[in-house]
């Protein structure tokens, strides 16, 4: 019952993660119709971003509050420039091409930051993976029984971020003039556009908004896993994205569900079989999904316009 | 000549030509191990070309239909290697082996194009995508998990009774179903579909079904060059077919341009043999130490040149070398050309 | 009298809470030459979609040759005798005129499974059978291979094909168009060759979405010959939707009138044209304002008016 629990915990804790990230996906389809494969990168650049401003900050084992700050908000406004950069120059000058041009092009971005990542000259940092600073030191926070269920600090305080950054997410979507361009962008672009929405400058906004969530999004993770490398966002990347289409892309509190979901399937499977299957259970999730409710949870298969 | 011959033609005519090739040039290892590698990948190009450029799909995970036809063709092999059909003589027998072996990999990488294939390519848009990416990424887990495939080392010891015959016969035939599908109503279905999917259905075709079909077929041949694989290289491993290996060939679709066979084949001899040569330049030109630290950093720094070459063919230039067109449409109009699947 | 070929009834479909289209009857018979109008947004696309199987109707029934549609698959419905064409042309742009008529003939060889029984197999099913989809896949493996194999069949079949095509392009007098790739053609001949292609698939009901549309007078004319032509000669039944007026009342014998997915009038044109919910809804201020004509003081005066030239 407590393995039950802890697994439970740890789950959540995976899943807000996957949420954040699948929420970037979420957005950037909702908007585009774009799997834009490159976020999960994004997340990575972001990740590594965050370790090099800890690594000015000397940061070993003890961080100040601030600190902990600076390092997010430092990652998240770079990757905020670096969404606007890959929008600007790669993807609006497809917009009106097939949408298959766009997704080549998504996966070019990808392999390219994933593998160029992991050279090693200049100020790249090689395919090795690095021990991300421990900025939040760890403490149990809470402790059941003997020792039988652990909450981590860090679960505790990644959680209230991600809770935080969705809250802030929803409301913008539905309760500001942003959040309401957005979604007439997403229903009709070129209509939105008759209707003196500026739709270059809200796309641009989704892409910033998302990459920002992924940086924010990798930094949690590093702080669980405190492993980090070059190939992490390819792979935490693709789990956001299943976590999105579970939920129905586009649908802003689908991907928060299917994050959730995600990690807490991943986390079981892991507990009660063996972590070598871990990768493996995500696109064995999505196979399913896909076969019986492609539309996901909360989404249905819109028909093509004819 | 029988009316029902006509169409075998072709056929015996490479089954002769080759068979003088590999007289001429078999014995010699290197020159047969690169034009097998070369040939390999000239069939997973042309294959991916039948489901990413005909109809307008996109898979990218190539690599792990490939990986089934290594591994059930190299595993087969490798089980039958003591065993030998009785009143033929060994090589023959070897080689009859090999040719099941080879339709079995290829049998096992279809059915597994038509599990991923089915749910996906029911739905429009970019699914395929992932699933195809998903599925490459589990046939590597169940191959690292698995005993009888050796997890992360891989198989070793398999038969090597590929030769250059056997893997330019294959590239025959890939290029050949190609040609016929794209000179079929079949290839025109898929045409059609990759042009407008709405229309292509209201005009009564079953477009989920085409596609499906387009992706067994490819599935099948990848499943065909990774048996090949398996059998000319000394170790087969979950390290040759990643996610890399997939790109690699959309890659070479890609550059040759979505839809034209002849430019899949033109791509995928040149990005087989440029980082080759590269790679043997820098060894005969740096010396040891030096040249093998470059020849490595060729080798590193061709991903990332992969991808930004992705962007920027999509920035530039989206149709590739030769958008739909095949070689022959860009040669002088005196020349005569071959016969046109789609006029 | 002809047997009824097409039928829809009460059918309606939601759109997120949007009743794009409610309580639509129509009947097409062999012979038939209807139309279907309506000012914008009135539902006209809407109802094309529903008969093709492009969207499924959430309330009434579609029947074709007697067989009910509802949920199938748009290339089945296409495949009991329904072709249509698009508003916004949806050819195959990079094929030839050629090959976007080939396309549509569908291969008349003699399956592996009878296709009648195929279709006996679902209509039994009421719809979906796996049985029946198992043996349409396995006709269509068989008719790879035989292209895959280059049979003597299957290059007679081809020659057949082509045939019907040129065919098909000739009636349509785009013959010399025939190597063209379809988006080079200039926009009227683009029209004309839909429907080529549409008549490609054999059917027995046609579904002309604006097929005038953007064409100019004489193409218009020439366009209300070629329609009635056309209806003889492959013994049709055909729905035309349609904006210009005068081409509608030329041709069609019998008109449906919609608007905000209602059906408010049908009948004769003459009828139709007097009607006053018609000329309130469609021949209303908003209308002949829309199109530059001078806006009557009232809407009873406005029955005089001869709708748009």
């Amino acid at each position: 019952m407590s393995d039950f629990a802890q697994h439970l915990i740890n789950g959540v804790a995976a899943g807000t993660i996957y949420a954040l990230v699948a929420l970037g996906y979420t957005m950037v389809y909702g908007v585009l119709k774009l799997i834009n494969f490159a976020h999960g990168d994004v997340m990575m650049v972001g990740t590594f971003l965050g370790y090099g401003v800890a690594q000015k900050l000397g940061y070993e084992h003890q961080s100040s509050l601030w600190g902990v700050l600076a390092i997010f908000l430092a990652a998240m406004a770079a990757c905020a420039v670096m969404g606007f950069l890959m929008e600007r120059f790669a993807y609006r000058p497809l917009r009106d091409k097939p949408r298959l041009t766009a997704l080549i092009t998504a996966i070019g971005i990808s392999f390219t930051l994933s593998y160029g990542f992991q050279l090693d000259f200049g100020p790249l940092p090689g395919a090795a993976p690095r021990a991300f600073p421990e900025i939040i030191a760890p403490r149990e926070w809470l402790i059941i029984g003997d020792r039988a269920v652990v909450i981590w600090n860090w679960q505790v305080i990644s959680l209230a971020i991600a809770i935080g950054l969705m809250l802030i997410l929803q409301a913008l979507v539905y309760r500001t003039r942003f959040g309401r361009a957005m979604r007439a962008v997403s229903f009709d672009h070129r209509t939105a556009a008759l209707m003196g929405i500026p739709v270059d400058r809200i796309i641009a906004l989704t892409f910033m908004l998302g990459s920002a969530l992924a940086a924010g999004a990798g930094i949690l993770y590093a702080i669980k896993d405190t492993a980090i490398q070059p190939l992490m966002g390819l792979y935490v990347g693709l789990k956001a994205f299943v976590a999105a289409v579970i939920g129905g892309i586009g649908n802003v509190p689908g991907a928060v569900v299917g994050g959730l979901l995600l990690g807490l399937v991943e986390e079981f499977v892991v507990g009660y079989s063996s972590s070598s299957w871990r990768d493996a259970v995500a696109f064995g999730f999505l196979i399913v999904v896909l076969l019986v409710r492609p539309g996901g949870l909360f989404g249905r298969v819109a028909a093509e316009k004819v | 000549m029988p009316a029902w011959l006509r169409g075998l033609v072709p056929v015996l005519i490479a089954i002769a030509v080759l068979a003088v090739l590999q007289l001429l040039l078999g014995h010699l290892p290197f020159f047969v191990y690169l034009a097998s590698i070369v040939g390999v990948n000239v069939i997973l190009a042309v294959s991916l070309n039948i489901v990413n450029g005909m109809t307008g799909q996109f898979s990218i995970g190539h690599a792990g239909f490939m990986a089934v036809g290594a591994y059930t063709a190299g595993k087969l092999s490798f089980l039958l290697k003591d065993v030998a059909i009785a009143g033929l003589p060994a090589v023959v027998s070897d080689q009859v082996q090999f040719l099941g072996t080879l339709l079995a990999g290829g049998a096992a990488a279809a059915i597994c194009g038509f599990i991923v294939g089915l749910p996906s390519l029911r739905l429009r848009g970019d699914y395929l995508a992932i699933v195809t990416l998903g599925f490459g990424e589990i046939i590597r887990v169940i191959v690292q998990n698995m005993e009888v495939f050796g997890r992360a080392l891989g198989l070793s010891g398999i038969p090597q009774t590929s030769s250059l015959f056997a893997v330019w016969f294959c590239v025959f035939l890939v290029v050949l179903v190609a040609r016929r599908i794209v000179g079929s109503t079949h290839g025109r279905s898929l045409w059609a579909i990759r042009e407008d999917e709405v229309a292509a259905e209201a005009m009564g075709v079953n477009t989920t079904g085409y596609k499906v079909r387009a992706f067994v077929i490819s599935s099948f041949f990848a499943g065909v060059a990774g048996g090949l694989f398996a059998h000319f290289v000394p170790i087969i491993n979950p390290g040759s077919f990643t996610f890399v290996k997939s790109i690699e060939v959309v890659v070479m679709v890609v550059l040759g341009g979505l839809g034209s066979t002849t430019g899949a084949i033109v791509a995928a001899v040149i990005l087989t043999l440029l980082p080759e040569a590269l790679r043997t330049l820098f060894l005969q030109l740096g010396g040891l130490g030096a040249g093998v630290s470059l020849a490595q950093k060729v080798d590193q720094i061709r991903m990332p040149v992969y991808g930004i070459l992705l962007v920027v063919l999509m920035l530039v230039r989206p149709q590739g070398l030769f958008g739909t067109r095949e070689v022959w449409d860009l040669l002088p109009r005196w020349i005569p050309r071959a016969r046109k699947g789609l006029t | 009298m002809s047997e009824c070929l097409l039928q829809a009834s009460q059918v309606g479909i939601d759109f997120g809470g949007l009743r794009a289209l409610r309580g639509f009857d129509l009947e097409v018979r062999n012979g038939d030459l209807k139309g279907l109008i309506g000012p914008n947004g009135a539902g006209k696309t809407t109802a094309f979609n529903l008969l093709t199987g492009v969207y499924v109707p959430t309330h009434g029934e579609i029947r074709m040759c007697g067989e009910r549609v509802n949920g199938r698959p748009p290339h089945q419905i296409n495949h009991l005798g329904l072709a249509r064409t698009f508003q916004n042309i949806r050819l195959f742009r990079v094929l030839s005129a050629l090959d976007n008529v080939r396309v549509a003939c569908l291969s008349e060889a003699r399956p592996l499974f009878p296709r009648e029984r195929i279709a006996a197999l679902r209509r039994r099913a009421g719809g979906s059978s796996p049985v029946a989809s198992m043996m349409d896949a396995l006709n269509n493996y068989v008719d790879w291979w035989r292209a895959l194999l280059l049979t003597p069949g299957f290059q007679e079949e081809e020659q057949e094909i082509t045939r019907r095509a040129d065919e098909l392009l000739a009636v349509m007098g785009l013959s010399h168009r025939r190597n063209e790739e379809a988006r080079n053609l200039p926009y009227g001949e683009q029209r004309r060759l839909e429907i080529a292609r549409a008549l490609g698939t054999r059917p027995r009901v046609l579904l002309l979405d604006e097929p005038a549309a953007g064409m100019n007078t004489r193409e218009k004319a020439d366009l209300m010959v070629l329609i009635r032509q056309l209806r003889d000669q492959f013994s049709l039944g055909i729905l035309v939707i349609e904006h210009d007026m005068k081409l509608v009342m030329g041709i069609c014998e019998d008109i449906t009138v919609l608007d905000h997915g209602v059906t408010i009038a049908r009948g004769a044109p003459e009828g139709v044209r007097q009607d006053p919910k018609v000329i309130e809804a469609y021949l209303g201020d908003s209308y002949l304002a829309a199109h530059g004509m001078p806006v009557p003081p009232s809407p009873s005066n406005s029955t005089s008016e001869t709708p748009a030239p």
